[in-house]
């Protein structure tokens, strides 16, 4: 019997860590210090905003908007946060890149009083979302019209719960027996999308899948 | 439960306040603050008490009594924790934690949760009694007066966590630290929905011709709302855009200096008839809605500011919404979508002028605004973020928690 796909919502409440930036300098101590939730917040939770992909994390679009340092912005918002095991590995990287920054370009200026970096960490929700699928047409209306922040726990979280895998992938392999489609969704790049983006990607190849099982004749 | 909230609400807000609920219900939460009329706090605890009552919470609401001397000293707290400068003696002070002591003995300060909103009642903490006490801090206190910040400070940190409205007000402080926008409520008589004739007999009341665009200000009339800075930008709009211009406000019990700022307006909008200044009653809130609803603009041009509700109630209008770069202001305006952020009298000119000329921009922007403020800033919001707060307290150390 096919064990239905219940839908998680996510949901986070901000904490300050008390700590704040007002140069580059001071960024760099503080990602090398603060707390492995601070670090995860203002890198993989920020898939979680609205963006547009012109910055991936929150250290990113600091330096880029509030000391204006184009160049780092850049380098900063390659780190992909997925492609490391743990949070100190991501963390490190940060610090390598800003240091390497540091090293060959001139002292960046502070950031206006008021344009600080502000280290926040959150304590995060996870309740069911009241919506429960069981075959693949429920699946695809699920995915259009549910919560963003239940396709980010299950697409993006889940990679760092999972070690690589996605929620959805998982269930669409082990209970549906959708081997190529699950593959396909797990092909997506999360760091490349936008939650809405993902959500748009995921309905197109369900309703492909669900049009061919249409096509089929048994 | 709630269910007037249902497909106006983030449907998710909803059922995490009902998971909380399933282990907060029946306990008791105190809010304690200085005024139960003007101003904002005052405005989300009135619509905020009923929810957290009919959701099986046990919540009271009580005010801290004091005489003009003590509302005097704590204007001047407030003032020197936006950054004023004031001079707070050591009188004042026990005076301060005199006033504050007598509320103790007539309070009942026992409850599971309590909530002291602001720096007047912050000596409370002195009495704790029983319970979780947090300290809600509504006020701009990104950049005080040193001295009186650091007074203020050996209360704060006997609490067990603090709130921010905005994540650069939090200060390194040796307890948690919660940052949580305040929010509105859809279904208030400030925000609900209203007829056109409703919105016409309103103008009619206040004589206001409704003939050309409104531009709106609604404000305590206090120097950080910048009303004379508003008028100033007016009349430089009115060299190019024919217009009304009308600034709304309320009188707040613990405000001392809302008169003397309010005489100050007038006198320097006196030669103007374009210029409605309405010193509205308290509790003028479909007024208020009224006069929102039939803006063209509404603005919210605060030099300093906690957060500045006016600016989502706005957007909750379709308003677009011009407002000064200060407190919570930024949070609620994405600058350039939803509306402008200004840094300066002729910027709020500028900026009038480009809405009023634009009416298509000015419609999109009302329509995102209003989304953005669903999403974000309606009081279900606010309520699951204090449930939650007090939930994460009552299981420290965790940051994921499964419900």
């Amino acid at each position: 019997m096919t064990i239905p796909f219940e839908f998680k919502q996510y949901t986070s409440i901000l904490k300050s860590t008390g700590r704040r930036a007002k140069n580059l300098r001071e960024l760099r101590e503080g990602i090398a210090t603060v707390s492995k939730e601070s670090i995860f917040h203002h890198t993989y939770q920020y898939s979680l905003k609205a963006h547009v992909l012109e910055y991936t994390n929150d250290f990113a679009q600091w330096a880029g908007e509030s000391i204006e340092e184009r160049a780092l912005s850049e380098r900063l918002s390659n780190i992909d946060p997925y492609a490391f095991k743990d949070i100190d590995g991501l963390r490190n990287e940060l610090i390598k890149v800003i240091d390497d920054y540091l090293g060959s370009f001139p002292e960046p200026r502070d950031a206006v009083p008021g344009d600080e970096f502000y280290f926040n960490e959150a304590v995060i929700f996870i309740f069911p979302a009241g919506v429960r699928v069981k075959n693949l047409a429920e699946f695809l209306m699920a995915i259009k019209y549910i919560d963003a922040s239940s396709i980010y726990y299950h697409f993006y979280d889940a990679r760092t719960r999972l070690g690589g895998i996605n929620d959805f992938s998982k269930w669409l392999e082990n209970e549906l027996g959708k081997k190529e489609l699950s593959g396909k969704i797990r092909l997506i790049d999360p760091f490349m999308h936008n939650i809405e983006k993902i959500r748009e990607h995921i309905s197109e190849l369900l309703e492909a899948e669900v049009k061919n099982d249409m096509e089929a004749i048994k | 439960m709630m269910e007037r909230y249902f497909g106006i609400s983030p449907k998710g807000d909803l059922l995490l306040i009902m998971r909380l609920c399933e282990t907060l219900k029946n306990r008791t939460f105190l809010h304690i603050n200085s005024t139960r009329s003007g101003g904002g706090v005052a405005e989300i605890l009135h619509r905020m008490l009923p929810i957290l009552e009919e959701i099986g919470i046990a919540a009271r609401w009580e005010v801290i009594e004091g005489d003009n001397r003590f509302f005097d000293i704590t204007k001047k707290i407030h003032n020197a924790l936006h950054g004023r400068t004031e001079k707070i003696t050591k009188d004042m002070w026990d005076y301060h934690f005199e006033i504050n002591k007598k509320n103790a003995e007539r309070i009942n300060l026992n409850a599971d949760a309590v909530l002291i909103h602001d720096p007047q009642p912050v000596p409370l903490i002195e009495f704790r009694k029983s319970g979780r006490w947090i300290w809600r801090c509504h006020i701009d206190v990104s950049n005080p007066q040193k001295d009186v910040y650091e007074y203020l400070r050996r209360y704060c940190e006997r609490y067990e966590a603090a709130i921010f409205s905005v994540s650069k007000f939090a200060k390194a402080m040796p307890l948690s630290e919660f940052i949580i926008p305040p929010s509105i409520d859809p279904l208030s008589e400030k925000n609900m929905e209203l007829s056109d004739e409703e919105i016409k007999w309103t103008l009619n009341k206040f004589r206001i011709p409704a003939d050309r665009p409104i531009i709106l200000q609604v404000s305590r009339f206090d120097r950080f709302k910048d009303p004379i800075g508003l008028i100033k930008a007016y009349k430089d709009v009115r060299k190019y855009n024919d217009c009304i211009l009308i600034l709304a406000g309320s009188p707040a019990t613990d405000d001392p200096e809302g008169d003397a700022v309010l005489s100050e307006v007038k006198e320097y909008a006196a030669d103007d008839p374009d210029i409605y200044i309405l010193l509205l009653p308290p509790f003028s809130d479909r007024d208020i809605n009224a006069l929102q609803r039939a803006s063209t603009i509404v603005l919210q041009k605060s030099l300093k500011e906690g957060f500045g509700l006016t600016v989502s109630e706005a957007m909750w209008k379709r308003k677009p919404v011009i407002g000064g770069a200060a407190g919570g202001i930024p949070l609620q305006i994405i600058n350039g979508v939803t509306g402008f952020l200004v840094h300066s009298i002729e910027g709020t000119s500028f900026r009038i002028r480009q809405i009023l000329n634009n009416p298509d921009m000015a419609k999109r922007m009302g329509e995102t605004g209003r989304e953005y403020v669903r999403n974000n800033f309606l009081i279900t919001r606010q309520v699951r973020d204090y449930l939650a707060v007090w939930y994460s307290m009552e299981n420290k150390g965790k940051s994921i928690l499964e419900l």
